[in-house]
């Protein structure tokens, strides 16, 4: 067999290899779950307007507390709902 | 030497490896090193949990936090004998309130002055740290076994599992923070419902049966009683024993029985969905379902069942924005199935199932 065409099959072997490693590589990482954070919120509405208002969650807290002034009328804030939001990060 | 020789002798080298087997050995070793990787970062998973909690009992000043947290995260309790079924169901719940009794017994007795609520955070925190602790110690013993025995079957089972593994790691890692905190958790879906219901309901008695609350209101005509566990403490409460109670405490006259739980959704389904249906939506061991089945079937109730669909790390950890939404539109759904299947001066049961933390009532 001439060298020129052996170092062709060679060469096309080594291109495959390559395409294979970077192919096995992308899988590994597309996979991979994003990482995200999570913050957990809550809403707070005014028992006497109705205002809603939402902030960042504070230990202790739990639905139904009653927590702070209305900013607009001054009445009872009670804590309506509490969950968790996520941001993904890239 | 050229080129095509060296191609020779990988050929070669490689038909050696395939025929004596060592092939085998080499993908053993990578799949043993990747195990044991994803183990350590479990372990430090776990670690940072064990420090969090402990760092969490000295601030309420247990100075040896260290002996409570052994103590409750290697607690076992021994399943009753299957084979022999009569009173299972008596045996079963014996042992688990036993259990529920003793884990609560050491961990007061170490905070005799903390309340009820934060007792009960401490509790499932630690159930938690302990959940972590089993599952880091499960594949630490397939894998050294796996290792030990060149088991290449054992190890490739392993190797497969592990993502899977992982995510239920950081589930409960995460879950951690939501229950020291005690923040609403997915699988609180029930409770919320049912605190919504109560919510807008004219209410007429509270009471708290075996860390479960009773709550009798009315609504267009109609008698609701809304059980619930007893918030807003880490608690699922024995809803199963109390439906029970009230059933044969009014002999049986109510014309139905609604059920709400989360459910675990299949892959693909979308979180936050409901789905109505028949039966006990009751995630629990047996005891308390079977209860609810007996109750209902006695006296020829009804017995209509509620779910709201997530997956497992979203039924442990801080509920999330689309569960708080399903809530609110399955309340309204229960609302027009009590319309429905029910005549004005009806009694019905309503019972939120799951853990009620972050939700009083
Ligand atoms: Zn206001």
């Amino acid at each position: 067999m001439p060298l020129h065409t052996l170092q062709l099959t060679d060469f096309a072997w080594l291109v495959l290899l390559i395409i294979i490693i970077i192919y096995m590589i992308y899988d590994l990482y597309s996979r991979r779950p994003k990482r995200s954070i999570t913050y957990t919120r809550e809403t707070l509405v005014c028992t006497k307007c109705g205002l809603n208002v939402e902030r960042d969650f504070e230990p202790g807290d739990f639905i139904g507390l009653v927590k702070g002034k209305c900013p607009s009328c001054g009445g009872n804030l009670k804590i309506k709902a509490i969950y968790s939001i996520e941001k993904t990060k890239k | 030497m050229d080129v095509s020789t060296i191609i020779q002798l990988i050929w070669i080298l490689l038909f050696i490896l395939l025929i004596t087997g060592l092939n085998q050995r080499i993908q053993l070793k990578l799949w043993v090193f990747d195990i044991r990787t994803k183990l350590n970062t479990i372990r430090s998973l776990l670690e940072e949990d064990k420090a969090k909690t402990r760092g969490m009992l000295r601030n309420l000043g247990v100075e040896v936090p260290e002996a409570i947290i052994e103590r409750v995260i290697e607690f076992f309790t021994i399943e009753p004998v299957e084979i022999e079924p009569v009173d299972i169901i008596k045996r079963m719940d014996h042992l688990l309130r036993t259990t529920e009794a003793s884990v609560r017994k050491i961990v007061s007795s170490h905070l005799p002055s903390l309340g009820r609520h934060e007792l009960s955070l401490i509790e499932s925190s630690l159930s938690i740290v302990a959940a972590l602790n089993i599952v880091y110690k499960v594949i630490r013993h397939y894998l050294l076994t796996g290792e030990r025995e060149n088991n290449f079957i054992l190890i490739m089972q392993l190797e497969y599992l592990m993502p899977q593994v992982m995510r239920i790691a950081y589930t409960y890692h995460e879950a951690l923070d939501s229950f020291m905190y005690g923040k609403p958790v997915g699988d609180g879906a029930g409770a919320l419902v049912v605190y919504n219901l109560i919510e807008r309901s004219e209410v007429k008695s509270r009471r708290v049966v075996d860390d479960t609350s009773v709550v009798e209101a009315y609504y267009k005509g109609r008698r609701l009683i809304l059980v619930k566990a007893e918030g807003p403490g880490s608690n699922v409460g024995h809803p199963g024993a109390v439906i029970s109670r009230i059933v044969e405490d009014l002999k049986g006259s109510i014309n139905l029985i609604i059920t709400i739980d989360a459910s675990l959704k299949l892959e693909g389904e979308e979180t936050g969905s409901i789905s109505e249906g028949v039966g006990a939506a009751i995630g629990d061991p047996g005891p308390e379902k079977i209860a609810i089945e007996r109750a209902a079937t006695k006296y020829n109730i009804p017995l209509r069942a509620l779910v709201v669909k997530m997956d497992l790390k979203e039924a442990i950890t801080t509920m999330k924005k689309e569960i708080v939404e399903a809530c609110e539109r399955a309340s309204i759904l229960i609302e027009r199935m009590i319309e429905e299947l029910t005549p004005p001066n009806a009694t019905i049961v309503i019972a939120g199932i799951g853990n009620t933390m972050g939700i009083p009532g």
